[in-house]
Protein backbone atom coordinates (compact mmCIF):
# COMPACT_ATOMS: atom_id res chain seq x y z
CA UNK A 1 0.00 0.00 0.00
CA UNK A 2 3.09 2.51 1.04
CA UNK A 3 4.81 1.30 -2.39
CA UNK A 4 1.59 1.69 -4.02
CA UNK A 5 1.27 5.12 -2.91
CA UNK A 6 4.89 6.34 -3.30
CA UNK A 7 4.84 4.75 -7.09
CA UNK A 8 2.17 7.12 -7.24
CA UNK A 9 3.81 10.27 -6.21
CA UNK A 10 6.00 9.65 -8.50
CA UNK A 11 4.59 9.32 -11.25
CA UNK A 12 2.19 11.76 -10.77
CA UNK A 13 2.76 15.10 -12.97
CA UNK A 14 2.89 18.13 -11.12
CA UNK A 15 -0.30 20.31 -10.97
CA UNK A 16 -0.16 23.51 -12.88
CA UNK A 17 -2.03 26.42 -11.31
CA UNK A 18 -4.50 28.01 -14.24
CA UNK A 19 -4.29 31.38 -14.94
CA UNK A 20 -6.77 33.37 -13.02
CA UNK A 21 -9.64 33.58 -14.58
CA UNK A 22 -10.50 36.77 -16.75
CA UNK A 23 -7.14 37.71 -17.07
CA UNK A 24 -6.81 37.01 -21.09
CA UNK A 25 -10.67 36.66 -21.86
CA UNK A 26 -10.49 38.25 -25.23
CA UNK A 27 -7.38 35.56 -26.83
CA UNK A 28 -10.30 32.95 -24.87
CA UNK A 29 -13.23 34.09 -26.97
CA UNK A 30 -11.55 34.14 -30.20
CA UNK A 31 -11.13 30.50 -30.37
CA UNK A 32 -15.05 30.36 -29.34
CA UNK A 33 -16.69 29.35 -32.52
CA UNK A 34 -20.27 31.90 -32.40
CA UNK A 35 -23.38 29.92 -33.78
CA UNK A 36 -25.86 32.22 -34.16
CA UNK A 37 -26.02 35.08 -36.91
CA UNK A 38 -26.53 37.85 -34.84
CA UNK A 39 -23.42 37.95 -32.62
CA UNK A 40 -20.53 38.09 -35.32
CA UNK A 41 -20.24 41.88 -35.82
CA UNK A 42 -17.20 43.32 -37.33
CA UNK A 43 -14.82 45.36 -35.79
CA UNK A 44 -14.72 48.57 -36.93
CA UNK A 45 -10.69 48.18 -37.72
CA UNK A 46 -12.10 45.65 -40.17
CA UNK A 47 -14.87 47.91 -41.55
CA UNK A 48 -12.11 50.70 -41.70
CA UNK A 49 -9.75 48.55 -43.97
CA UNK A 50 -12.35 46.81 -46.06
CA UNK A 51 -13.98 50.06 -46.84
CA UNK A 52 -10.60 51.44 -47.58
CA UNK A 53 -9.59 49.06 -50.00
CA UNK A 54 -12.92 49.12 -52.00
CA UNK A 55 -12.24 52.71 -52.61
CA UNK A 56 -8.71 52.32 -53.54
CA UNK A 57 -9.44 50.19 -56.12
CA UNK A 58 -11.74 52.29 -57.73
CA UNK A 59 -10.08 52.77 -61.40
CA UNK A 60 -10.91 56.62 -60.82
CA UNK A 61 -9.50 57.02 -57.44
CA UNK A 62 -5.64 58.34 -56.68
CA UNK A 63 -4.75 55.64 -54.02
CA UNK A 64 -2.39 57.64 -52.08
CA UNK A 65 -5.61 60.03 -51.50
CA UNK A 66 -7.41 57.26 -49.43
CA UNK A 67 -8.18 58.46 -45.74
CA UNK A 68 -10.88 57.38 -44.07
CA UNK A 69 -12.37 61.10 -43.81
CA UNK A 70 -12.19 61.49 -47.17
CA UNK A 71 -15.20 62.87 -48.94
CA UNK A 72 -15.62 61.50 -52.61
CA UNK A 73 -16.99 64.26 -54.55
CA UNK A 74 -15.20 67.67 -52.62
CA UNK A 75 -11.51 65.48 -51.98
CA UNK A 76 -11.03 62.61 -54.49
CA UNK A 77 -13.12 64.87 -57.19
CA UNK A 78 -15.45 62.53 -57.79
CA UNK A 79 -18.88 62.61 -59.51
CA UNK A 80 -22.63 61.95 -58.42
CA UNK A 81 -22.19 58.80 -60.50
CA UNK A 82 -19.09 57.72 -59.12
CA UNK A 83 -20.70 57.84 -55.65
CA UNK A 84 -23.42 55.48 -56.89
CA UNK A 85 -20.99 53.13 -57.46
CA UNK A 86 -18.62 53.30 -54.78
CA UNK A 87 -21.96 52.94 -52.46
CA UNK A 88 -22.70 49.67 -54.88
CA UNK A 89 -19.48 48.15 -54.46
CA UNK A 90 -19.90 48.44 -50.69
CA UNK A 91 -22.92 46.70 -51.14
CA UNK A 92 -20.98 44.44 -52.75
CA UNK A 93 -18.51 44.19 -50.82
CA UNK A 94 -20.30 43.62 -47.27
CA UNK A 95 -23.30 41.84 -48.95
CA UNK A 96 -25.46 44.53 -47.76
CA UNK A 97 -28.71 46.13 -49.36
CA UNK A 98 -28.86 49.59 -48.66
CA UNK A 99 -32.33 51.46 -49.42
CA UNK A 100 -31.80 54.15 -51.99
CA UNK A 101 -32.81 56.74 -50.00
CA UNK A 102 -30.00 55.85 -47.57
CA UNK A 103 -27.63 54.98 -49.96
CA UNK A 104 -28.18 58.57 -51.76
CA UNK A 105 -27.18 59.98 -48.50
CA UNK A 106 -23.50 58.48 -48.20
CA UNK A 107 -21.32 60.70 -49.15
CA UNK A 108 -17.62 60.58 -47.66
CA UNK A 109 -15.80 57.21 -46.30
CA UNK A 110 -16.90 58.85 -42.70
CA UNK A 111 -20.65 58.15 -43.45
CA UNK A 112 -19.79 54.81 -45.36
CA UNK A 113 -18.02 53.34 -42.15
CA UNK A 114 -20.58 54.42 -39.81
CA UNK A 115 -23.31 53.13 -41.51
CA UNK A 116 -21.53 49.20 -41.98
CA UNK A 117 -20.35 49.45 -38.08
CA UNK A 118 -23.86 49.95 -37.10
CA UNK A 119 -25.66 48.17 -39.69
CA UNK A 120 -26.25 44.61 -37.99
CA UNK A 121 -26.33 42.39 -40.64
CA UNK A 122 -22.73 43.65 -42.51
CA UNK A 123 -21.10 40.55 -43.95
CA UNK B 1 -34.82 82.36 -68.58
CA UNK B 2 -36.02 81.12 -65.75
CA UNK B 3 -34.04 83.01 -63.01
CA UNK B 4 -30.51 81.12 -62.95
CA UNK B 5 -29.67 80.76 -59.35
CA UNK B 6 -33.21 81.30 -57.72
CA UNK B 7 -34.13 78.86 -55.07
CA UNK B 8 -36.97 77.12 -56.77
CA UNK B 9 -34.81 76.42 -60.00
CA UNK B 10 -32.06 75.02 -57.57
CA UNK B 11 -34.46 72.64 -55.38
CA UNK B 12 -36.01 71.70 -59.11
CA UNK B 13 -32.79 71.26 -59.95
CA UNK B 14 -31.96 69.05 -56.73
CA UNK B 15 -35.07 66.73 -57.40
CA UNK B 16 -33.73 65.89 -60.64
CA UNK B 17 -30.51 65.26 -59.81
CA UNK B 18 -31.31 62.91 -57.12
CA UNK B 19 -33.57 60.80 -59.16
CA UNK B 20 -31.08 60.77 -61.53
CA UNK B 21 -28.89 59.12 -59.17
CA UNK B 22 -31.63 56.64 -58.03
CA UNK B 23 -31.83 55.69 -61.73
CA UNK B 24 -28.63 55.22 -62.41
CA UNK B 25 -28.07 52.85 -59.13
CA UNK B 26 -31.33 50.76 -60.24
CA UNK B 27 -30.45 50.34 -63.55
CA UNK B 28 -26.58 49.51 -62.64
CA UNK B 29 -28.49 46.64 -60.49
CA UNK B 30 -30.57 45.46 -63.22
CA UNK B 31 -27.52 45.16 -65.26
CA UNK B 32 -25.79 43.05 -62.54
CA UNK B 33 -29.06 41.03 -62.67
CA UNK B 34 -29.29 40.38 -65.87
CA UNK B 35 -25.33 39.63 -66.85
CA UNK B 36 -24.44 36.71 -65.81
CA UNK B 37 -20.57 36.24 -66.11
CA UNK B 38 -19.14 39.15 -64.96
CA UNK B 39 -16.83 40.79 -67.48
CA UNK B 40 -20.11 41.18 -69.37
CA UNK B 41 -21.78 43.32 -66.56
CA UNK B 42 -18.35 45.47 -66.85
CA UNK B 43 -19.19 46.03 -70.24
CA UNK B 44 -22.65 47.06 -69.45
CA UNK B 45 -21.90 49.58 -66.48
CA UNK B 46 -19.61 51.17 -69.34
CA UNK B 47 -22.39 51.39 -71.49
CA UNK B 48 -24.50 52.67 -68.91
CA UNK B 49 -22.44 54.92 -67.84
CA UNK B 50 -21.74 56.47 -71.36
CA UNK B 51 -25.43 57.01 -72.29
CA UNK B 52 -25.66 59.23 -68.55
CA UNK B 53 -22.70 61.11 -69.79
CA UNK B 54 -24.36 61.81 -73.29
CA UNK B 55 -27.04 63.71 -71.40
CA UNK B 56 -24.66 65.48 -68.66
CA UNK B 57 -24.60 68.86 -69.95
CA UNK B 58 -28.16 69.22 -70.42
CA UNK B 59 -29.70 72.72 -69.05
CA UNK B 60 -33.46 72.94 -70.08
CA UNK B 61 -35.11 71.84 -67.03
CA UNK B 62 -37.95 70.22 -68.57
CA UNK B 63 -36.03 68.12 -71.26
CA UNK B 64 -34.11 66.91 -68.61
CA UNK B 65 -37.41 65.78 -66.93
CA UNK B 66 -38.40 64.73 -69.88
CA UNK B 67 -35.36 62.40 -70.38
CA UNK B 68 -35.61 60.85 -66.36
CA UNK B 69 -38.89 60.00 -67.39
CA UNK B 70 -37.99 58.36 -70.40
CA UNK B 71 -34.96 56.91 -68.34
CA UNK B 72 -37.42 55.19 -65.98
CA UNK B 73 -39.45 53.83 -68.73
CA UNK B 74 -36.50 52.06 -70.26
CA UNK B 75 -35.62 50.54 -66.49
CA UNK B 76 -39.36 49.60 -66.13
CA UNK B 77 -39.28 47.56 -69.40
CA UNK B 78 -35.89 46.15 -68.81
CA UNK B 79 -36.37 44.86 -65.26
CA UNK B 80 -35.26 41.43 -64.09
CA UNK B 81 -38.16 39.19 -63.42
CA UNK B 82 -36.04 37.05 -60.81
CA UNK B 83 -33.66 39.94 -59.22
CA UNK B 84 -30.93 38.89 -57.10
CA UNK B 85 -31.90 40.22 -53.19
CA UNK B 86 -30.07 39.77 -50.22
CA UNK B 87 -31.28 36.60 -48.43
CA UNK B 88 -32.29 38.89 -45.15
CA UNK B 89 -33.60 42.02 -47.15
CA UNK B 90 -37.32 42.21 -47.97
CA UNK B 91 -38.15 39.94 -50.85
CA UNK B 92 -34.96 37.39 -50.11
CA UNK B 93 -35.47 34.20 -48.93
CA UNK B 94 -33.94 34.54 -45.29
CA UNK B 95 -36.45 37.70 -44.65
CA UNK B 96 -38.24 37.16 -41.66
CA UNK B 97 -37.54 33.46 -41.24
CA UNK B 98 -36.95 33.51 -37.87
CA UNK B 99 -38.16 36.46 -35.94
CA UNK B 100 -36.66 37.36 -32.65
CA UNK B 101 -39.60 35.89 -30.03
CA UNK B 102 -42.08 37.96 -28.14
CA UNK B 103 -40.44 39.17 -24.90
CA UNK B 104 -41.95 37.79 -21.60
CA UNK B 105 -41.86 34.30 -23.44
CA UNK B 106 -39.24 31.50 -21.37
CA UNK B 107 -38.87 27.62 -22.59
CA UNK B 108 -39.08 25.73 -19.20
CA UNK B 109 -36.82 23.10 -19.18
CA UNK B 110 -38.37 20.24 -16.92
CA UNK B 111 -38.00 17.31 -19.51
CA UNK B 112 -41.27 16.15 -18.82
CA UNK B 113 -40.84 15.65 -14.93
CA UNK B 114 -44.06 16.05 -13.45
CA UNK B 115 -44.61 17.04 -9.64
CA UNK B 116 -45.27 13.95 -7.61
CA UNK B 117 -42.03 12.17 -9.32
Amino acid sequence: MALRAAVLRHIRLPVQTLPAAGSRPQSQLSFLRLFSSHDDHLTKEEVIDRVLDVVKSFPKVDPSQVTPDVHFQNDLGLDSLDNVEIVMALEEEFKLEIPDKEADKIDSCNLAIEYIYNHPLAG
Amino acid sequence: MSGATTAAYLARRAAQKERVRILYRRALKDKLNWAVHRHLFYQDASDLREKFEANKHVEDLDTIDKMIAAGEATYDKWRHPDPYIVPWAPGGSKFTRNPVPPSGIEIVYDYGREEND
